[in-house]
């Protein structure tokens, strides 16, 4: 099975020590679970004030390692703040950014407003994938300083169908077959994806319901590496390929073509 | 062999049909099947605080799953501590069947309170172990004001070194960091690995600092978060073993199923 992790991280992350956070580390992590390809960003951009300067140390890492085209750069970009065009217009031409991932909670902005609309209108025009993460971690074991709810998937479905030209990626989630996202089905333009890296396949079966409710070409794989184990999404892509899925779609296929 | 040493069966008492319910314990084994897990060692929760009269249909609940699914289940009995006598008769009811393997407690009380006292010396007594729902979360949980912490399991350990306690769920939400420190430091302690979090380096942390042949596979629900974080923890065949049933095992003083 071929897997592309569309959900994978480089560098620090603030409240805990995190392994296999280099290039080479990762590497590693990805051949011992069969992961191809990682789209990574900066996790120690996430904490940042000016979170540009993790998008500096993901491309200072990636220029000086061999990896074969294996980790394709994802940007953290806050549109709250400043000089965030000409930082995205950088992750983009110097760093080759294929996509942006939003963190709003700890960047004190909202989806609704309006710089962030205007983020999204610049992603469409550059033709980049915007991965936004329910969560970093669990809120119940957050760090005493810091307080990031959930992003909230129906306020995150009215961006998506606010810009039908911009491609999202929902990752890192649960309860999506509960949100807009599936109960709205009809309203929303064919413009996102939601990955496995939290829904389960068996019990609870939360990632069958995505999959019925969205079709396998709206579902891929995400393990969120190298915070969490890869294993327990290789585990669901494993017992979807049992039951018959389409794996090679889900695992890499459907990344793969929101690339190119 | 691999042994869920912490699940649960639906408690029929509430707004789901009694067919839905069983349908929801069914998707367990269907899990296990689907996962590898052989046995779950299941309670049935009734709400808290809960009482005599629906501890008892809780377990009845948790006997009659026993009964559909032999050898693939097995129980804990669940109890409210603060009905101390009837909470004893019940414990003595439920382990008189063969696979009611101990006892599960949940958060009425912290574990430290002396209410728990006559529950864990009568199971000291019967030789079983005591699973006890436990977290320790950087915000107080909503409707949990008495959820216990490993901490409070620390200390009834040095005061009953005898005792079997289970910490449950370490990777259930909170500071696992913390509750794998706290539970290190009481030698009796065992650990369940069960909860949705999968954070990279979890179960190396516990075997380095707990050890191996106190740590416990479980899922409590989360099948392949619990199957997945035990299959990538880079640790000894030997460890992966005894997590995966053989220190269970031991601790009910079973050789096998």
């Amino acid at each position: 099975m071929r897997l592309i992790d569309t959900n994978a991280y480089l560098g620090h992350w603030a409240a805990r020590r995190l392994r296999h956070n280099t290039p080479e580390g990762l590497l590693r992590l990805m051949d011992r679970a069969g992961i191809e390809q990682a789209w990574v960003s900066s996790a120690s951009a996430i904490m940042y004030r000016n979170c540009h300067a993790g998008n500096e140390e993901l491309h200072e890492a990636l220029t000086g390692a061999a990896h074969q085209g294996r980790l394709i750069p994802f940007a953290v970009i806050s549109p709250a703040y400043a000089g965030w065009e000409r930082d995205l217009r950088w992750c983009v031409d110097t760093m080759g950014a294929r996509g942006l991932r939003l963190y709003p909670a700890y960047h004190r902005y909202r989806l609704s407003d309006a710089c962030c609309h205007e983020l999204m209108q610049a992603a469409a025009e550059l033709k980049l994938v915007v991965s936004v993460p329910q969560r970093v971690e669990d809120y119940r074991q957050r760090h005493w300083l810091i307080d990031a709810p959930d992003v909230g998937l129906n306020e995150l479905a009215a961006l998506v169908r606010s810009h039908p030209d911009t491609r999202f990626l929902v990752s890192n989630a649960l309860g999506v077959s509960g949100s807009d996202f599936v109960t709205r089905r009809g309203d929303m333009p064919d413009n996102y994806w939601v990955d496995i890296c939290r829904p389960d396949v068996v019990y609870g079966k939360d990632a069958i319901a995505l999959i019925e409710a969205l079709g396998p070409e709206r579902i891929v794989f995400g393990s969120g590496i190298p915070f969490n184990y890869p294993e327990p999404a290789v585990v669901r892509m494993e017992v979807l390929q049992a039951q018959g899925y389409d794996v090679a779609a889900i695992g890499s296929g459907n990344a793969r073509a929101l690339l190119s | 062999m691999v042994i869920d040493a912490h699940a649960h069966v639906s408690w029929p008492g509430g707004t789901s049909s009694e067919e839905t319910s069983w349908a929801l314990d069914q998707a367990q084994i269907d899990a296990g099947d689907a996962l590898g897990i052989d046995v779950f060692v299941c309670s049935c929760l009734a709400p808290r605080p809960s009482t005599p009269e629906s501890f008892r249909a809780a377990n009845d609940r948790m006997l009659a799953a026993i009964q559909r699914w032999p050898g693939r289940v097995w129980g804990y009995c669940y109890v409210n501590p603060g009905y101390s006598r009837e909470a004893l008769a019940e414990i003595e009811r439920c382990l008189a069947h063969d696979d009611v393997v101990g006892v599960k407690l949940y958060n009425e009380y912290f574990f430290d309170d002396p209410v728990l006292r006559p529950v864990i010396e009568k199971c000291i007594e019967l030789d079983v172990p005591i699973l006890e729902h436990q977290g320790r979360c950087t915000d107080p949980l909503p409707g949990q004001p008495y959820i216990s912490d490993a901490g409070h399991m620390a200390r009834v350990a040095r005061e009953y070194p005898e005792a079997k306690l289970i910490v449950g769920h370490i990777g259930g939400g909170g500071d696992w960091e913390w509750v794998i420190k706290a539970t290190a430091e009481a030698p009796t302690l065992y650990a369940d690995t069960s909860g949705s979090v999968v954070d990279e380096g979890l179960i190396e942390a516990a075997v380095a600092r707990i050890g191996a042949d106190r740590l416990l596979f479980a899922c409590d629900g989360s099948h392949s978060a619990g199957v997945g974080k035990l299959r990538g923890a880079r640790i000894s065949e030997a460890d992966r073993q005894a997590i995966a049933s053989g220190n269970f095992l031991r601790l009910l003083g079973r050789s096998v199923a």
